[in-house]
């Protein structure tokens, strides 16, 4: 049973984009039904798949050689991030009937879309490292397409290529420190490698770790490799949300969490991930806050959140870290699908232009606001659980780290309520007509709301569910029920305090026009965080310097047979030496 | 002592083919010098074969390279044929469409 469903859960979305491509252009009602019903059953299976799940493989195929046997787990973690992806990923699809409405080739979104979904749901329920490999390359390659989606517009192109190039690099840091791991082990298990972590070598056990920071780094948007995020803000609205939601960055902090036990003894490897962690978290926010276009404060609000999960493996706190993961698919989700109902019918992102949404749009207003308040942290929404827990992981770690966690705490609330206000409240600045959000929306919309309002009371089952079904992590997962979860908080004195630190965050947008020396005295912070800190500037020396080598490299190709001769000879003596010194 | 005398010779007929390649820039001497090359190739396999005392196997991989080596030369006369046809010249260096 198990085993179908798994496979259910990858290969229905597939199929699903197989049957769009086929269905072609014209036939835009079969694209549609195809792609909403293939997504649902996907995510059906998945959800159904959450009372299956078993620590071993149930699903496996004997490769043979050095790929060994390519193996699906649907572990807690795992089904848990198939069911995120593929719920999630419905819902987009769902909302895109509406916001995609009236595109042109629609069959290449939606096959695309639907192989993403496919994709991440391969990764995360992948035993063999190398298939993980694959499947983490494919998600890479959906982002760029779908970031690319409308390939007439030079924006979208680079924002595509940017987080193609990027996303390459963490790839490559994955696929060393699989051979790395590969090489002292003989085998591409991935339980293997967590079993006899200890056992390794210090330095290819090293090397492994490092690799895969570096490349949960690269694709959850953690700082330096973050600038891809905001660039992928180009693609339609609800990739944005599939990419921050659903798919992609999740499984970042999806690898990091996995492979914690293995990793965690590795010296420096948890400082290193805590402290990456924490600076894409304070970054983020700051820079979720110096931006007008509203889009891409959601993108950074995504860096900064996805920096408190990273953070929280960093100290430890598993269960907290993918607590937050769930909470922000979500409300981010939700937040998103928002954000799009807008600007579809603002046509424009800059938030200084919008205003005064509220009355044209009371639906969208309550449901952002919904999302808002849990991404500020305001209790009883969802977000509020996880964010407390993962600052109470941290108090327990680091105490020097909670203090900047707790400020990144006020700063979301004051950049939330910030995009808010200047998106639904204060004067209006365009005389668009502005209308509620269409059915389909709608239904997507109210789904996530509805979560986001409750689907904390799942944390303890959830946290059960991953402690019965992950073997290596018991050591780091602790895990109550849901009622001791809240008295535990209610009880801690780091949740009031982080309660007043996120009403200062309120307080200061309130009180921003009285408080305007202090503003202005952060005035070249904010500056920096527009500039984005530099790393857009590194960005771009790389790219300059690259291309600027190749420009010279190719001076060396002259087509002219004789130089390629000499050139050929000039190869043929080096080896030779090479050989005749090293003997 | 021959053998050894025989390698330097060999060594000297695969610098000439390797000169010629360097410096001619028509077609057809080109495709000689690359036969003079192989033809080291063809001797260097006979000798080797003799000092290891496997005259066979030598002499089996060098009527291999024969083989080989004809229908490069058929294919690169060929060639010649066709550039000048298309080009109304010889010369390699008309060939290059690369900027620069």
């Amino acid at each position: 049973m198990a085993g179908l469903l798994v496979l259910l859960t990858i290969l229905a979305p597939w199929g699903g984009a197989a049957s769009v491509l086929l269905a072609g252009d014209q036939r835009h009602k079969t694209q549609q039904i195809a792609a909403v019903l293939c997504s649902v059953i996907a995510a059906f299976a998945a959800l159904l798949l959450l009372a299956f799940t078993v620590t071993t493989p149930s699903v496996e195929y004997a490769i043979g050689g050095v790929f060994g046997t390519f193996t699906f787990i649907p572990d807690g973690l795992g089904t848990f991030l198939a069911a995120v992806a593929t719920t999630i990923g419905s819902l987009t699809v769902i909302f895109s009937l509406d916001y995609m409405h009236g595109e042109h080739q629609l069959g290449r979104y939606y096959a695309l879309v639907l192989l993403f979904i496919g994709a991440m749901c391969g990764l995360v329920l992948s035993g063999n490292l190398l298939l993980l490999f694959i499947f983490w390359e494919m998600t890479a390659l959906c982002s760029y397409a779908l970031i690319s989606f409308h390939n007439d517009d030079p924006k979208a192109v680079a924002g595509g290529i940017k987080a193609l190039v990027i996303t390459q690099i963490g790839g490559v840091g994955l696929l060393v420190g699989i051979l790395a791991a590969y090489t002292q082990l003989g085998t591409l298990d991935i339980n293997m490698l967590i079993a006899n972590a200890g056992s390794l070598p210090a330095d290819a056990l090293t090397i492994t770790a490092f690799g895969f920071l570096i490349a949960a780094a690269a694709k959850s948007a953690q700082v330096p490799f973050h600038t891809w995020l905001p660039g992928a803000m180009e693609a339609p609205t609800p990739v944005s949300a599939l990419i921050h939601a659903a798919t992609m960055v999740n499984a970042g902090v999806y690898l990091l969490a996995r492979f914690y036990p293995a990793f965690a003894a590795v010296p420096g490897w948890t400082s290193a991930v805590l402290i990456v962690g924490m600076i894409s978290a304070l970054f983020g926010a700051l820079m979720a806050l110096s931006t007008h276009d509203l889009k891409r404060a959601l993108a950074y609000s995504t860096i900064s959140q996805l920096g408190f999960m990273v953070y929280a493996i960093g100290a430890g706190g598993i269960f907290a870290s993918q607590f937050h993961l769930l909470n922000h698919a979500v409300f981010k989700a939700l937040l998103f699908l928002g954000a799009g109902a807008v600007i579809h019918t603002m046509g424009t992102r800059d938030m200084r232009r919008m205003g005064g949404l509220s009355r044209a749009m009371p639906f969208v207003r309550n449901v952002f606001v919904i999302g808002g308040l849990a991404l500020a942290g305001v209790p009883f929404f969802n977000g509020f659980w996880s964010k407390e827990l993962i600052l109470e992981a941290g108090l327990e770690t680091a105490v020097w780290s909670f203090v900047v966690m707790l400020i990144t705490a006020g700063l979301t609330a004051l950049y939330t309520l910030r995009m808010i206000w200047l998106v639904f409240f204060g004067e209006a600045h365009a005389a668009f007509p502005a209308h509620d959000a269409p059915n389909f929306m709608r239904i997507a919309l109210g789904m996530l709301a509805i979560g986001v309002l409750g689907i904390w009371l799942l944390a303890g089952a959830f946290g059960h569910l991953l402690e019965s079904t992950l073997p290596y992590h018991e050591s780091v997962l602790h895990v109550d029920s849901t009622a001791d979860m809240i008295s535990a908080l209610i009880a801690a004195p780091a949740t009031w305090l982080t309660l007043a630190v996120i009403g200062v965050g309120f307080a200061l947008w309130v009180l921003r026009e009285r408080l305007t020396a202090f503003t202005n005295s952060l005035a070249p912070l904010m500056r920096a965080a527009a500039a984005d800190f530099g790393f857009e500037w590194l960005n771009r020396r790389i790219v300059i310097a690259a291309q600027s080598a190749a420009v010279n490299l190719r001076k060396t190709q002259t087509g002219q047979l004789n130089w390629n001769i000499v050139g050929i000879v000039t190869g043929l003596v080096a080896v030779l030496l090479v050989l005749m010194v090293g003997r | 002592m021959t053998e050894t005398l025989l390698l330097i010779g060999i060594l000297a007929l695969f610098g000439v083919g390797l000169y010629g390649m360097m410096i001619l820039h028509n077609f057809i001497k080109l495709v000689i010098a690359l036969q003079i090359l192989t033809k080291t190739a063809v001797l260097a396999f006979v000798i080797a074969g003799e000092m290891n005392g496997q005259i066979q196997l030598g002499q089996s991989l060098a009527l291999t390279v024969i083989v080989a080596d004809t229908m490069v030369a058929v294919v690169g006369l060929a060639l010649a044929v066709q550039v000048r046809r298309h080009f109304g010249t010889l010369d390699i260096r008309a060939l290059s469409t690369l900027k620069r």
